[in-house]
């Protein structure tokens, strides 16, 4: 089975608000110390999926990431873990993509690489937070997707059963392949730590990097389904205290109230 | 017979004596197998070298094998086993002397040196080694303290021992008897036993038989006592004063680093991957169990026992040692899989010693530290655990998440979305400024003025050390010591955040590999702020990192002068810097960091400070000092959930309670999360951990507002915000 996941680098989201620098003019965040992590529910993708090969007795997991040079460090750690192969997807057309250009550009990669019978990525980013490359690069690759997977197995006849969450419980679903499935976390898919011999022999393991060229994608095309972010900040939440008076309850109720309205809280 | 020559017939009524020497030859071709086969087992140890520097193992062998100070640390078995093995010494030098004059013609049987050694003194010793037998068996069998575990071994040989012992003296006095010895007074045990014998009544041509009797009856036991020595545990006679002599010399708190790039495995998961001196260790053990006593572990019901450790492994090889004798077809590396019968042989991590035995190790050193062989149990511990977290990658779960933030951030704090220079908001604490042309910047995210050129305005690098930067509790601690630097015109600088975390927690937990990735980085970094210019110390206030900084860095090319702050502000202090005039009405205790004391030998120097407050009245715990029982949150285990047993910080809380002090004075950022916790679960808000600085932050405040209100709770002072 040859299973595809789908990482993205993201700034270090335990970074709290008080610490977090932007960049007001270019819009971007301004930590150039802050470490690079994989996003979360990427991280439970990459478990579910070695979790799947070690269940199915084979298969192949090849770890794709869209971003920047930085972002082979993400798929060292993927085959470090023990992803058999990587490819980073780096090309200065592919910044700022809104999801459908970045389902596009993942979905030309997988099917350079020859398709996929399943294609895990994690529920949402980490960082945007969209939630929409999954279901969208389904739709790109023509496949059903499956959303909130938890774990997968192998099926009946070649098809993947997959483990969804559902609230209050789990929903148990048999697919054909290709078929695209979003993963939340859960207990059983927290990312595991690698073996130091796999980590030192990830360090040696060539990863490819494919750019627009290579996908055979027309930069001119992927520019128009570029994002502009028209601003971005930190938000601040500001605590002010006022004392409502009175001479009897009533007064200080209704000048409470009349407070209020004046605020437009009511 | 020439009165005035006081001497013995020596083989007085024996004849065939020659016959002990044909009997001598199956008990010393025992004695040699024996030792040999063992000689065979240790050698499938990888090599390390034990026998530089042999002066100082000379001194330490005085002191541990000669004097045998760890054992006098339990009084009674101090004496008891000196009384044993020097009796048991001083008989075999009158046997050898016996030699000496039969062979050689020396006159030992003779004369005066005959009647005060051969006899007094012979005799003397020879009681006290019964007397110390005694108390032996009075100790295993009566007493029965947790500490012994009796097996059918101990008895038989205890038993014959005595035998051997009692036997000499009935042939002494029976001698006496029947020869009337003039010297016999000489001999009180002797003359004692011979008076007996006279008083049955017995014939002289009995006694004369009997004599006889006893004399071979002596000699078989003795034989078959010494044929045992490599076969029982009776080995430490020879390998433990071995042991003491080819101790470890080098700085406790080292573990000995693992070259990655050429390891051909990593940890130890079998024989072969220990030393050679680790698998000595394993029978120089007298199973004595003051390990077992030592162990915060063992004493809260954790599956370790360091003794059992030593033990299971000991036992281990016996079994299983000679498979690895021959060689492994493909890997070199590899333990035997099945005996020749076809037994699987159990793996050594996991079924031998278990890992949940590994994990409740908080590498204390209490057992070493006890340890009257000087057995390593700590560094075995490690390697196995080097196995587990870098082989398997298996740990518990709170490890692998410290591993996890480690790994991505630095730090071993998961979770805790802070920052690493939160704690100094409002502070003037310089942080260096290490990119080209830096100097120092103020604190608060370079809010404040630039301090002078480069490298030119500080002494001291703070080291802050994790623990101190992202924990709340201990983020205090680091603002009184900021507060009390200031106070004493020390001009110093911190790393803000191009510190990383010493690595300590990830060496502990046995991850090598990321430790040593932390360490170049650390070093690197160091080396850049301390490089040029004149010599800097680093002062850290976290004895793990003091530790690592100190002992492990230099094995990767840092090496730095070093000094906790409870030796900085001792300094200070004696220096007239630091004036403690502010009173602490408090009764304090000091609970001493196994990293501070056990590791590094640093008791005296808070605890002089500690003296040095005026008001403060100072209790020891019973558990001070060498025999500090750890707050449960070294090796890492800081981080861990504790779920087997009872909890460590408890039990160290309610010792440190007992002794009425309503602080608990400590050093160390884990002491004082696992204490606090502790206290806070045994005893309310009765009893408050504070650390030496926080109490020193009291006792130098200015007088004034500042002052007011410092002693209510965990933040004393904290004025300056
Ligand atoms: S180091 Fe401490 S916890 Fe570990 S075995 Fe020794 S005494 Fe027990
Ligand atoms: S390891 Fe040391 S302290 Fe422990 S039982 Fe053996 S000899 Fe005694």
């Amino acid at each position: 089975m040859n299973i595809v996941v789908c990482l993205k680098q993201i700034i270090d989201y335990e970074i709290p608000p008080r610490a977090f620098r932007i960049d007001r003019q270019k819009k971007k965040p301004a930590m150039p110390d802050a470490s690079l992590v994989i996003g979360p529910f990427d991280e439970n993708a990459l478990e579910v999926a070695l979790q799947l090969r070690e269940k199915a007795g084979g298969g192949r997991i090849t770890a794709v990431s869209m971003g920047p040079e930085s972002a082979i460090e993400a798929l060292r750690k993927a085959l470090a873990v023990t992803a058999d192969e990587a490819v980073l997807l780096s090309d200065p057309a592919f910044s700022d993509l809104d999801p459908f250009g970045t389902a596009r550009v993942l979905g030309a990669a997988i099917k350079k690489l020859g398709g996929a019978d399943l294609v895990l990525t994690g529920r949402q980013s980490g960082d945007w937070d969209a939630g929409q490359v999954g279901q969208l690069l389904a739709e790109e690759l023509g496949a059903p997707c499956v959303n909130f997977a938890f774990r997968a197995e192998p099926g009946g006849d070649g098809r993947v059963r997959l483990y969804k969450e559902t609230p209050g419980g789990a929903e148990i679903l048999e697919a054909g392949t290709p078929v695209v499935a979003t993963v939340t976390n859960a207990e059983t898919n927290q990312l595991r730590l690698a073996k130091v011999r796999d980590l030192m022999a990830a360090n040696r393991k060539p990863v490819p990097t494919w750019s627009a060229a290579d996908l055979g994608l027309d930069p001119a095309a992927l520019a128009a389904g570029r994002i502009e972010v028209l601003d971005l900040y930190v938000p601040t939440y500001d605590a002010r205290c006022e004392f409502v008076t009175g001479e009897t309850p009533e007064d200080k109720a209704s000048a409470l109230a009349r407070r209020l309205v004046e605020l437009k809280l009511v | 017979m020439d009165l005035s020559n006081p001497m013995r017939e020596v083989y007085w009524n024996i004849t065939g004596k020659n016959l002990m020497y044909v009997l001598l030859v199956p008990v010393l071709v025992a004695f040699f197998r024996g030792f040999y086969s063992k000689y065979r087992l240790w050698k499938i140890g990888r090599p390390t070298r034990r026998r530089d520097n042999w002066r100082r193992r000379l001194a330490g062998f005085f002191r541990g094998a000669v004097v045998q100070e760890k054992n006098f640390r339990d009084r009674y078995s101090g004496w008891m086993h000196f009384f044993i093995w020097g009796g048991m010494l001083v008989l075999f030098i009158g046997t050898a002397n016996v030699a000496l004059d039969e062979y050689l013609g020396v006159p030992t049987m003779e004369g005066l040196f005959y009647l005060y050694f051969q006899s007094l003194v012979l005799d003397v010793f020879g009681l006290l080694a019964i007397v110390g037998l005694a108390m032996a068996l009075y100790r295993r069998y009566v007493v029965r303290p947790p500490r012994l575990h009796r097996t059918p071994q101990d008895a038989v040989f205890l038993g014959l021992l005595l035998l051997v012992l009692v036997t000499g003296f009935v042939i002494e006095g029976l001698r006496i008897a029947v020869t009337e010895d003039p010297w016999a007074a000489w001999s009180p045990v002797g003359w004692a036993f011979a008076a007996a014998f006279r008083a049955t009544g017995m014939a002289a041509e009995t006694m004369v038989g009997l004599h006889r009797f006893s004399w071979w009856f002596h000699l078989a036991l003795a034989f078959a006592w010494i044929a045992c020595v490599p076969y029982t545990k009776l080995t430490h006679l020879v390998t433990s004063p071995a042991n003491i002599y080819m101790r470890s010399l080098g700085p406790k708190g080292r573990l000995e680093p693992i070259n990655l790039e050429t390891a051909e495995f990593l940890g130890a998961s079998n024989l072969r991957h220990f030393t050679w001196k680790q698998l000595f260790d394993l029978d120089a053990c007298t199973e004595c169990g003051r390990c077992q006593d030592a162990c915060p572990a063992h004493a809260t019901l954790k599956p370790l026992n360091p003794k059992a450790v030593v033990l299971d492994l000991r036992d281990y090889m016996h079994e299983y040692g000679p498979l690895y004798l021959r060689r492994a077809q493909d890997d070199p590396w590899a333990a035997p899989a099945e005996t020749p019968d076809g037994r699987p042989v159990p793996v050594m991590v996991g079924a031998v010693i278990a890992e949940d035995a590994l994990w409740s190790c908080t590498t204390c050193r209490a057992c070493m530290e006890a340890c009257p062989v000087e057995i390593e149990h700590v560094p075995a511990i490690m390697d196995m655990r080097r196995f587990l977290a870098m082989d398997q990658a298996s740990m518990p779960e709170g490890m692998a998440d410290a591993i996890r933030s480690l790994e991505t951030r630095g730090h071993p704090f998961r979770g805790t979305g802070g920052a690493r220079t939160d704690w100094l908001q409002g502070l003037d604490v310089p942080v260096l400024d290490l990119s080209a042309g830096g100097g120092t910047r103020g604190a608060a995210g370079g809010a404040g003025a630039d301090g002078a050129g480069p490298d030119a305005d500080f002494d001291v690098l703070w080291w802050v050390g994790c623990a101190m930067a992202f924990d709340e509790r201990n983020q205090k601690v680091a603002r009184s010591l900021a507060r009390v630097l200031h106070r004493a015109g020390v001009r110093f600088a911190i790393l803000g955040n191009r510190e990383k975390c010493t690595g300590d927690a990830a060496r502990r937990i046995g991850h090598e590999y990321l430790f040593q990735t932390l360490a170049g980085e650390n070093v690197a970094t160091l080396n850049q702020a301390l490089g040029n210019g004149r010599p800097r110390r680093i002062v850290t206030a976290c004895p793990h990192c003091y530790n690592t900084l100190k002992h492990e860095y230099p094995d990767f090319g840092g090496h730095y002068d070093v000094v906790h702050h409870t030796e900085f502000i001792r300094e200070l202090v004696d220096s007239g810097r630091l004036k403690l005039d502010g009173e602490v009405r408090e009764t304090i205790t000091f609970h001493d960091p196994c990293y501070l004391g056990r590791y590094n030998d640093v008791y005296d120097a808070p605890r002089k400070t500690l003296k040095d407050l005026s008001g403060a009245e100072v209790r020891e715990i019973e558990r001070a000092r060498e025999s500090s029982f750890c707050c449960g949150g070294g090796g890492a285990l800081v981080f861990v959930e504790e779920r087997i047993g009872t909890r460590i910080n408890q039990t160290r809380a309610r010792q440190a309670a007992e002794t009425g002090a309503r602080t608990v004075c400590t050093a160390c950022p884990f002491c004082m999360t696992m204490l606090a916790d502790g206290l806070k679960t045994t005893s309310g808000d009765e009893v408050q951990a504070l650390d030496l600085a926080e109490l020193v932050d009291r006792a130098t405040a200015p007088a004034g507002p500042a002052a007011v209100g410092a002693g209510t709770g965990a933040s004393p002072g904290d004025g300056s915000r």
